[in-house]
């Protein structure tokens, strides 16, 4: 007997996890790096092998770039507002003057998360539209008219147009794991600070923030890696233009996939993005030691 | 023996849950008859088509009980992604809308798509109604993939009521066309011309129409062809010119709109032209009752090119290979004489079916557009779906970025080169 029962019943249970994550997760990503080194498209599956020629291209092709500084931009605004803010904000929620309605407000900031992001998307359009839009109709109601703009159709604010709405999207989210964090903190500290004669802003910083560091981490992580993948806010509300300048690089993945057909390139691209995501992840855990705490 | 007992346990487990899946019985009707199911995907979620076809179906399914047809419809540039999505998994659907041209040819080249030679060589009564002239866009080497259903054309529609009102007459050349423009801009309309540049079918459409018009038709031939293109006639440098002077016209929401928004301001009246296709005549007549002209896009004095030919091609039905009887009778119903007439009845787009176009289901307006299109000498087909793909996009793109002032003519031409050079390898 090669197995025992004592090992043969535990690999039995991990058996199916482990074989649906080689099927859809792991098979795929090698399937992945493989046709990047071929050229072909979806009609015929016939293959061609081109070496190092897809990430050659790569290095050299201008909308990599710009889709790669766009997710760059992506993950900074989201890393202020999503991680940084929504801590003030859950700090907020959690303040006792607040209990009253904090619950209310709760539900307010997290029911954006739950609404599908094609309808946000759609909702946004109609916000931003430039004709009839609540966005320019209300900068003409407080006199900001010349501020106004086609905020979709401009080369310079299509990708902020785009940014500004999954923060919208996100923000309560992330909230909510930050007020997770936030009630895990014992209360003897904020009461030890009382008796010092602490202030609102000082407990904050001296015991919200280093108690919460953790859950910062975890969320930095989700709000940069998210970032890097972003695909359906830009593909949904401009495809990536006016031009490319809005496009991200899951979009032109997506583009060079299924719109212009080349394959093989597209999957260049993915593994150019599984790699960065890779590597922040991996960055990440090795900062943070995120796991060792739970 | 434990071992092998356990292991007879998991197989008949694996075996019984995946032969749950599979083995899915039949169904029947309620004749006891078994039920074909056909996949039918088309392109126009949207009214009034989506509502014809699905009326359709249900006559369809009513007169043949044995069978039940599968709908679903994604809009224009989605409909392009999904059917390539479709094609690479195999689960390409039965019976399914295809435009002409490059994009009927990639199709083709999966080797999934039904030749309908026989079908129709084995139905005269059915196949003779057919526009003989709308078929060469599906046809590759001598063998027809599809049947033309809608046939189409490009050209600048008019508010009447305006032209009249500041004198303005119809432009013969480009430059009366810039002329125009001029005046209506000093007679109020800041945007005197508009078009949703979001739609990059919609750009497109615009430099299609240019390059015929600027450029050599054996120079275009010959770029328009996989392999032997170059894109180095400087008419598209001047084409892209005339494309971005125009788009000065069109202010700056144009880069935020989409094609059906510029249509609603024409039908309101906000803008005097619009660059339209005849499919969309009836949409603008259920609009308002605002008196429309229109005229072919301006012949330019020193283009090389061919000053008359029109911007348009039919858009028809597909069948899969493996597609059974039921979806070929159901492309006959769909392309049926009574169908069509219904159809331009209820849609106001032109049909490819003879009879089936007169002055009892379309406006005057739609039937001279029917005549332009009969009698056109040479038609141009979508410029999108004329070349490869991946060149049409950079101008495309490139188009968009030429309205935001992000690029020039001269900068688009390098990447188009590039492109074609890598194409070559």
């Amino acid at each position: 007997m090669i197995f025992r029962k004592r090992q043969f019943i535990p690999t039995l249970f991990i058996l199916p996890s482990i074989l649906l994550l080689g099927v859809f997760i792991y098979f795929p990503l090698l399937q992945n790096f493989y046709n990047s080194f071929y050229d072909f498209t979806v009609f015929s599956q016939e293959k061609v092998y081109t070496g190092f020629a897809n990430f050659k291209y790569l290095l050299e092709d201008k909308v990599v770039i710009a889709g790669l500084m766009n997710n760059v931009k992506y993950a900074v605004i989201s890393v202020v507002f999503q991680v940084f803010f929504a801590l003030i904000l859950a700090t907020i929620l959690e303040d006792r003057l607040f209990r009253k309605v904090a619950p209310a407000l709760r539900i307010i900031y997290f029911m954006p998360v739950m609404i599908s992001i094609s309808v946000i998307a759609l909702l946004f359009g109609f916000i931003y539209n430039p004709q009839m839009g609540l966005l320019n109709s209300f900068l003409e109601a407080i006199g900001l008219g010349s501020v106004a703009l086609p905020w979709l159709g401009n080369a310079t604010t299509s990708i902020y147009a785009v940014i500004a709405m999954s923060q919208w999207q996100s923000i309560g989210f992330i909230t909510m794991l930050f007020i997770v964090a936030i009630q895990k903190i014992p209360q003897e500290l904020y009461e030890a600070a009382d008796i010092d004669g602490a202030g609102k802003v000082r407990k904050f910083f001296n015991i919200t923030i280093p108690q919460v560091k953790e859950a910062m981490f975890v969320n930095i992580l989700i709000t940069i890696t998210g970032s890097m993948l972003v695909f359906n806010e830009p593909y949904i509300l401009t495809n990536g233009g006016p031009g490319f300048s809005s496009t991200t690089l899951s979009v032109h993945m997506y583009q060079q996939g299924f719109v212009k057909d080349n394959m093989g390139y597209a999957s260049a691209v993915a593994t150019l993005i599984f790699i960065l995501t890779a590597v922040f992840a991996l960055i990440q855990i090795k900062v943070s030691g995120t796991g060792k705490d739970e | 023996m434990k071992k092998a007992t356990s292991l007879l346990v998991i197989v008949l487990l694996f075996t019984s849950i995946l032969s749950a899946c599979s083995a899915d019985k039949i169904p029947k009707n309620a004749d006891g008859e078994e039920i074909v199911e056909i996949n039918f995907f088309h392109r126009w979620p949207n009214e009034p088509r989506k509502s014809f076809y699905d009326q359709k179906i249900k006559e369809f399914m009513d007169e043949n009980p044995n069978v039940k047809i599968n709908v679903d419809a994604v809009l224009n540039d989605s409909y392009k992604e999904k059917i390539k999505v479709l094609i690479s998994n195999n689960e390409l659907p039965d019976i399914f809308s295809s435009w002409s041209d490059s994009f009927a040819q990639n199709l083709v080249t999966s080797d999934k798509i039904m030749s309908l030679n026989e079908i129709i060589s084995s139905d005269e009564e059915w196949a003779s109604k057919i526009l003989e002239s709308q078929y060469s866009g599906f046809t590759f080497d001598d063998i027809t993939y599809g049947i033309p259903f809608t046939v189409d054309g490009k050209a600048f529609f008019y508010n009447k009521e305006i032209f009249e009102e500041h004198n303005i007459s119809v432009p013969k050349t480009y430059d009366e066309f810039l002329k125009v423009l001029e005046d209506l801009q000093k007679a109020g309309f800041k945007e005197p011309l508009v078009e949703g540049l979001t739609n990059t079918w919609a750009i497109s459409h615009y430099l299609g129409s240019i390059f015929q018009r600027v450029v050599d038709p054996e120079v275009l031939k010959k770029d328009y062809t996989d392999g032997t293109s170059e894109f180095t006639d400087t008419g598209y440098i001047k084409g892209l010119e005339m494309f971005k002077e125009l788009t000065e016209y069109m202010g700056d929401v144009s880069t935020a709109i989409d094609h059906e928004a510029a249509r609603n301001m024409f039908g309101n009246r906000e803008v005097p032209i619009l660059y339209m296709q005849f499919a969309e005549i009836k949409l603008i007549e259920d609009m308002s009752d605002m008196e429309i002209g229109f005229f072919d896009f301006p012949a330019v004095t020193d283009g090389n090119g061919n000053q008359t030919s029109l911007t348009g091609a039919p858009e028809g039905w597909m069948l899969s290979k493996n597609a059974p009887q039921e979806a070929i009778d159901f492309l006959k119903f769909l392309t049926s004489e009574e169908t069509a007439f219904e159809f331009t009845e209820t849609d106001g787009q032109l049909n490819a079916i003879e009879g089936a176009v007169t002055t009892e289901n379309v406006s005057a307006n739609s039937l001279a557009a029917y005549e332009l299109i009969l009698e056109a000498t040479s038609t141009a087909p979508w410029f999108d779906n004329a070349v490869n793909i991946n060149i049409a996009d950079i101008f495309m793109r490139g188009g968009q970025e030429l309205a935001t002032g992000q690029t020039t003519p001269e900068d688009i031409l390098k990447a188009v080169h590039q492109e074609v050079e890598k194409l070559k390898k």
